[in-house]
């Protein structure tokens, strides 16, 4: 009995560390809700460590072009990203037109991205931390190997 | 007991003010907001200078090079800017340039530590443009060795450091721009 307890404990325990492991990085939160020309809603929150290793399992060959793509910008986008880090929350753009809202801001240590029209209304929110982890990783991989 | 409490009071004291000395400049924001009335349309933007001044010494890219614009000599056109800037800088507040025709006037102008530019124009739907720039952000702009090269970093450091200022105003009928600088993250101004 005290042994099933401990296997039982051990295991709770492995799952909390787990998801607490997870989840340090902050959740990515995508909601886009779809009005014309047929209605749709997506709606999916995920621990944002998943993007960096989404990018690490993703395709070679795509991942190369878009590793050669980003490497001449790497050092701008890390300077990017690091100040945002270091800054307080505010709203870097916001667009109004008639009809229309867009605001990009950092809010808590996350990129958000918040589109309204008529059309559809998109959230985007994403961890600084879990971008940079990304853009690194796409940084590093290899490029692709010439037939 | 007396004198140990004003003891701790005072060290609290200067705990505060070592903290406050520490805790360096507010941190400046450029803020750019675009208002058209007639289509309902506005846009704003603000960047963090700190942001500028670590991310523009990063691109490379056209005549952009480590926090520098490169202008070529064809732009300039013979006009030696150094020349005329020292110039404004040695000479005390005064208009310098003052040209006023039927529809137009522009006026440029040096007045406390502030280089001045009006422009009114009465074609385009009664335009007035309003630039003014610190003298010490320009001496930063021309800062550097190189005569064809602008530093922008040291323009925005020194931004930073004129504390808080409005830019530019354009105006007219429908439209107004307003680019300032503050320690606001948003667009009280």
């Amino acid at each position: 009995m005290i042994l099933l307890g401990k296997i039982g404990l051990t295991l709770v325990g492995t799952a909390v560390a787990g998801a607490g492991i997870l989840c340090s990085e902050g959740m990515l939160e995508v909601n886009v809700v779809e009005r014309q020309p047929e209605s749709h809603h997506v709606f999916v929150i995920a621990p944002a460590m998943l993007i960096p290793i989404g990018v690490r399992f993703a395709p070679k060959e795509q991942m190369s072009k878009a590793s050669a793509q980003v490497r001449p910008w790497l050092p701008t986008i890390r300077a990017a990203l690091g100040t945002l880090m270091d800054c307080q929350d505010f709203t870097m753009v916001e667009v109004n037109q008639p009809g229309q809202h867009v605001r990009v801001a950092r809010t808590g240590g996350s990129v958000v991205i918040d589109m309204d029209d008529a059309d559809e209304t998109v959230h985007v929110s994403a961890p600084l931390r879990a971008l940079s982890s990304a853009v690194e990783e796409i940084a590093e991989a290899a490029p692709a190997k010439n037939p | 007991m007396m004198r140990k409490m004003t003891q701790a009071a005072l060290v609290a004291c200067l705990a505060v003010m070592a903290t406050a000395a520490m805790a360096g400049p507010p941190e400046r924001y450029l803020h750019v907001r675009v208002e058209d009335a007639a289509n309902g349309e506005s846009v704003n933007v603000n960047l963090p200078l700190s942001m500028a001044e670590k991310i523009l010494p990063t691109v490379n890219h056209g005549n952009m090079h480590e926090g520098r614009v490169t202008i070529s000599h064809g732009d300039m056109e013979g006009i030696d800017l150094r020349s005329i800037l020292d110039a404004i800088r040695t000479a005390a507040d005064s208009e310098f340039v003052t040209v006023k025709n039927h529809d137009q006037e522009v006026r440029v102008a040096k007045s406390n530590g502030n280089l001045v530019v009006h422009v009114r124009d009465s074609q385009k739907d009664g335009q007035k443009v309003d630039i003014t720039v610190p003298m010490k952000v320009v001496d930063a702009l021309f800062s550097t060795a190189k005569q064809d090269e602008l530093d922008i970093v040291a323009a925005i450091r020194a931004l930073g450091d004129a504390g808080e200022i409005l830019l530019v105003t354009v105006e007219d009928a429908t439209q107004h721009v307003r680019i300032w600088v503050d320690s606001s993250a948003g667009q009280e101004q």
